[in-house]
């Protein structure tokens, strides 16, 4: 109630307000092609960014290709010092483990790399 | 309401508002090849932060809060600019850049605005041009409803002080 009287005490204008308001007053401007100027630069921002994302990926991917590799020899380098019986031991009690360990490797590299897009 | 990918239902919106935002941006800066770039800005603005309207006020008036923002951002990167043209020795330079209209050329209207400060401008510009309340004001510039009528009031009394403003053009 209070706020409605407010609204109506600011609406209530002077003869000076109402000179101000008509100084102050302009034409309406005609849109010339305003809008769709605005629009077609939304658009070209909107594909630049879909397009940067992936690009960046594939950029990074093969900036991180060469030192990945390197990666992966060492890391099989390293797999020759783990005891060949373990590795027995494990494909023997759960037949599937080397299917299994690849797809956690798998899972988590997704999940990272879905965190990583997302940020 | 407009999706963040509906760029046509936002055209439309642009279409009918760009007249304000332009009135707005050109009282404010003087400038109209300025003013009319900034408008273009503040809707691109507008369009990356639309989830940010909360549908609380008009839409005009948060319009014209991302154009009142905008303008004060590219103020303040102008003044860095001049200020590195300037440490630079280049002032003739910049000189040369700033736009003076000839004396016949400038309306009451913009006489009227050059006494009034850049806050008081936007506020006037706000009530007067644009027709929004009070409380729209504050919340286009941030501030609370008292000191928006006090600024108006303060304006006024500068535009009563300055100039007999019954002997006017319109601007």
């Amino acid at each position: 109630m209070i706020s409605k009287i407010i609204i109506m005490a600011e609406r209530i204008k002077d003869a000076e307000d109402r000179l101000l308001e008509s100084m102050f007053a302009s034409p309406p401007l005609a849109d010339d092609g305003f809008s769709v100027r605005v629009v077609r630069k939304i658009n070209r921002r909107l594909w630049l960014r879909r397009l940067t994302l992936p690009i960046a990926t594939i950029i990074g991917g093969f900036i991180a290709f060469k030192p990945l590799s390197g990666l992966v020899a060492v890391l099989s380098s390293l797999s020759s010092l783990i005891p060949t019986d373990t590795i027995n031991m494990a494909t023997s009690s759960i037949p599937q483990f080397q299917t299994v360990v690849l797809g956690a490797i798998l899972l988590a590299v997704c999940l990272l790399s879905t965190r990583l897009l997302d940020n | 309401m407009v999706s963040s990918q509906d760029t046509a239902a936002f055209g439309e919106l642009v279409r009918r508002h760009q007249s304000h935002v332009r009135n707005f941006l050109r009282k404010l800066s003087g400038d109209h090849t300025l003013a009319d770039d900034l408008a273009q800005d503040s809707f691109i603005h507008a369009w990356e932060k639309l989830q940010t309207y909360s549908g609380r006020g008009s839409f005009i008036g948060w319009l014209l809060k991302v154009a009142y923002t905008t303008f004060l951002q590219s103020k303040r990167k102008t003044k860095r600019y001049a200020e590195i043209i300037n440490s630079a020795g280049h002032v003739a330079d910049q000189e040369s850049r700033s736009q003076v209209l000839p004396d016949d050329e400038i309306t009451d209207l913009e006489k009227f605005l050059a006494v009034l400060t850049e806050e008081e401008r936007a506020i006037m510009v706000m009530s007067y041009a644009c027709g929004l309340s009070h409380r729209e004001i504050g919340d286009a510039t941030d501030l609370p409803v008292g000191t928006v009528k006090s600024v108006i009031f303060r304006g006024k009394e500068k535009i009563r002080n300055s100039f007999d403003i019954k002997d006017h053009n319109h601007g």
